[in-house]
C-alpha cells in the first residue's frame, strides 16, 4: 500500500486538492445534495468495491484499476472532509477587524 | 460531525472529474507500474535457482513459471516474488524440473563433433560440461543437446569430467554415465590410448563403477626383414618398453648369425599381453628362413619367406605353436627355397667351415639339447649337407675344460648325437652321419678365463669324409 501510494503520489495529491475544492464549496453550496437512500445505496456501493479490493476478487488489470480508483477516491473524500471542515471554521469564525 | 454528514451530500459532483482524473491515471500508470514490479521481481529471484523463468505482470498480478530444482526452491521462489511491495498475486506456474530415472548422461565423438546428450543436474554443471568439451576438444565442433533433470549422483560431475577428458583420447566413440555406471566404447586414437583411459577410469569417484569397456585401440605392429641381399635384419614398428626393445634386439643378435641388426623400434604402450614372449620365438622362426618377414599385429603373427629345405616349414609352424603363449595366432605362409646345386666332398667341407667360423651350434649349459637360438645356423648346415648327398660326414663335437674329465667325453658325444639327430628330421639320412666326441686338449682358445673361449671350445665341427 505504502508503494502503491508512493509510486502515484502525484495523482493522489491532485484528488486530494479536488476533494479540498469541493468540500470548500460543499459548505456554502445551496443546490440538492443527494438524497438519504441514494446516498445509502453509494455507500453500499463503495463498501462492496473496497471488499472486492481487499478480497483480491478482481483479477489482472482491472484488479490493479480498481484499487487505484479507491485509492484516489478516499484521497479526495479526505480532501472533501478537511476542505468542509476549513470552510465551516472560516464561516462561523469570520476574522474580526482590528 | 453532523456537518460533514449534512455536507458530503453535496461533495458529488467533485466524483466527475475524479472519475475522469482516475481513468486518465489508469491509463498513464498501468504499463510503467508493470515495468516496475517485473523488474522488482526479477531482482527478488537473483540467487535463486531456475530454469526456463518467466515472468509476466499484469495490474500488480505477477505470473511466475519457471522449472525449480527442488521444492524448497520452488517455495522459496514464490514467497520472494509475494514479498516484492505492490505485488498484489502471484499466480504460480512453477514446477520442479523432471526427474530422471536412470540419469543417464553421454559424449558421443564422430569424426568432426562432439554431441552432449541426456541429463545435466544443474544449468551450471550443464556450462561447465559444455566449457570443459570445448577446452579438452581444442578445435572440435561440441554440441549440447543436454536437458535438465533431478536425481543425478553424487559426484556426477566429477565424473562427467574425467569422461570428457577420455573422449578427448578417441577418434571416435562414446562416453556415458547412466547412473552410477560408466559406459566406454570407440576407437583409440593412438597406440596406448586404450591403456590411459582404463587407467583415467580407475579415478573415477566414489560410488561410480565401469559397466564395460569397449575402446579399441589401432593395431599394434611390429616388423622384422630378413634382407639376404643387404645381410640386415630390420626392426620396425612398436615395442612395450626399452627392456622388451634391449631383449628383442638381444635375441635377435643371437639367432641371426652374421646378419647385421637394424633397429627402428619406437616404444608404445598398448602392446597385447605375452608382446616379447611371442616375438622372440617368431623371431627365431624368422631366422630359420634364407629370407622372410615377420609381421606382429595384435596377437597375430604373420611370418612369410623361403625355408632352406623341405621339412623346414612343418617344424617351423609346428615349434612356434607350441611356444606361443596363449591367445596368439600364427599365419605361416613359408615356401621352400629351391635347392643349391650339388657340389663335390671338398666345396662342402669349405662350406662347413666358413659357416661354422661364423657362428657355433650352442646347448644348454651342461646338457646336449641345442640352444633354440642355433636352429637358424643348424637349417643352413642342412642346406650345405644337401649338396653333397654323397659325402659322409663326422660330427665332432670338442668340450671345453669344466667338469669332471670323465663326464665331458660323454656329454659332448650326446651333443654331437643331438645335431646329428636335427639333421636326420630335416630328411637327412642319418647312416651319413657319426657323431664323434673330441677332448678338450684340441681347444682352439684358451680355457682358463676367457668364456668366449670356451665358448669356442665347445664347439661343432663337421668333417667331410670321401667315400672310398
Amino acid at each position: 500500500m505504502i508503494f502503491l501510494a508512493i509510486f502515484h503520489w502525484s495523482w493522489l495529491l491532485v484528488a486530494l486538492l479536488f476533494g479540498l475544492a469541493m468540500g470548500w464549496i460543499a459548505v456554502v453550496h445551496r443546490g440538492k445534495g443527494v438524497s438519504k437512500p441514494l446516498a445509502r445505496g453509494l455507500a453500499a456501493l463503495a463498501a462492496a468495491l473496497v471488499a472486492a479490493a481487499l478480497a483480491h476478487a478482481v483479477p489482472g488489470r482491472p484488479g490493479y484499476w480498481l484499487d487505484l480508483g479507491i485509492m484516489m477516491f478516499a484521497s479526495y473524500l479526505i480532501g472533501c472532509a478537511i476542505g468542509s471542515l476549513l470552510r465551516e471554521k472560516v464561516v462561523s469564525n469570520p476574522a474580526k477587524p482590528d | 460531525m453532523g456537518g460533514l454528514v449534512r455536507w458530503s451530500s453535496k461533495w458529488w459532483p467533485g466524483t466527475i472529474p475524479l472519475v475522469i482524473l482516475w481513468a486518465f491515471a489508469s491509463w498513464v500508470n498501468t504499463a510503467p507500474l508493470e515495468a516496475e514490479l517485473a523488474g522488482r521481481s526479477t531482482t527478488a529471484l537473483n540467487g535463486i535457482l531456475l530454469d526456463k523463468r518467466k515472468i509476466s505482470v499484469e495490474g500488480r498480478d505477477v505470473t511466475l513459471a519457471a522449472d525449480a530444482f527442488s521444492e524448497e526452491g520452488r517455495k522459496g521462489a514464490v514467497a520472494a516474488i509475494e514479498a516484492v511491495p505492490g505485488v498484489r498475486r502471484v499466480n504460480d506456474e512453477t514446477r520442479l524440473v523432471p526427474q530422471a530415472t536412470p540419469f543417464v548422461w553421454s559424449a558421443e565423438r564422430d569424426v568432426v563433433r562432439v554431441t552432449l546428450s541426456g541429463s545435466a543436474p544443474l544449468p551450471s554443471v550443464k556450462g561447465k560440461l559444455l566449457e570443459a568439451a570445448r577446452t579438452d576438444l581444442g578445435g572440435v565442433e561440441v554440441v549440447d543437446q543436454t536437458n535438465l533433470a533431478r536425481g543425478a549422483p553424487t559426484g556426477f560431475e566429477q565424473a562427467a569430467l574425467l569422461l570428457l577428458q577420455q573422449i578427448a583420447r578417441l577418434r571416435d566413440g562414446k562416453v556415458a554415465i547412466s547412473d552410477g555406471k560408466i559406459s566406454v566404447a570407440g576407437m583409440a586414437q593412438e597406440l596406448g590410448g586404450r591403456e590411459a583411459i582404463a587407467a583415467a577410469l580407475k579415478n573415477l569417484p566414489e560410488g561410480f563403477s565401469v559397466a564395460s569397456n569397449e575402446i579399441k585401440a589401432p593395431p599394434y605392429i611390429f616388423q622384422a626383414y630378413k634382407d639376404p641381399v643387404a645381410v640386415t635384419l630390420t626392426l620396425t614398428g612398436n615395442v612395450p618398453d626399452n627392456n622388451a626393445r634391449r631383449a628383442i634386439v638381444a635375441a635377435s643378435a643371437r639367432k641371426f648369425l652374421s646378419e647385421k641388426v637394424v633397429d627402428n623400434l619406437k616404444t608404445s604402450l598398448g602392446a597385447p599381453s605375452g608382446f616379447t614372449a611371442a616375438v622372440i620365438p617368431a623371431l627365431g622362426a624368422l631366422s630359420r628362413l634364407s629370407t622372410g618377414t615377420l609381421v606382429v599385429s595384435d596377437r597375430e603373427a604373420k611370418i612369410s619367406g623361403d625355408a632352406f629345405y623341405d621339412a623346414a616349414p612343418g617344424q617351423i609352424r609346428a615349434n612356434l605353436i607350441k611356444e606361443f603363449p596363449q591367445g596368439w595366432q600364427l599365419k605361416a605362409e613359408i615356401t621352400v627355397k629351391p635347392a643349391a646345386a650339388p657340389v663335390d666332398a671338398s666345396i662342402c667341407q669349405q662350406l662347413f667351415s666358413e659357416l661354422l667360423a661364423k657362428g657355433t651350434i650352442r646347448f644348454e649349459s651342461g646338457r646336449s639339447a641345442i640352444d633354440p637360438d642355433s636352429a637358424g645356423l643348424l637349417d643352413r648346415l642342412v642346406e650345405i649337407a644337401l649338396r653333397c648327398p654323397t659325402a659322409d660326414i663326422e660330427i665332432v663335437a670338442h668340450t671345453d675344460g669344466d667338469g669332471e674329465t670323465a663326464v665331458s667325453p660323454a656329454l659332448a658325444e650326446k651333443r654331437a648325437q643331438a645335431v646329428v639327430d636335427y639333421l636326420t628330421k630335416a630328411g637327412l639320412p642319418g647312416g651319413r652321419f657319426t657323431a664323434v666326441a673330441s677332448n678338450s686338449t684340441q681347444a682352439v682358445a684358451g680355457n682358463d678365463t676367457d668364456t668366449g673361449g670356451k665358448a669356442k671350445n665347445r664347439r661343432i665341427e663337421f668333417v667331410v669324409k670321401d667315400k672310398p
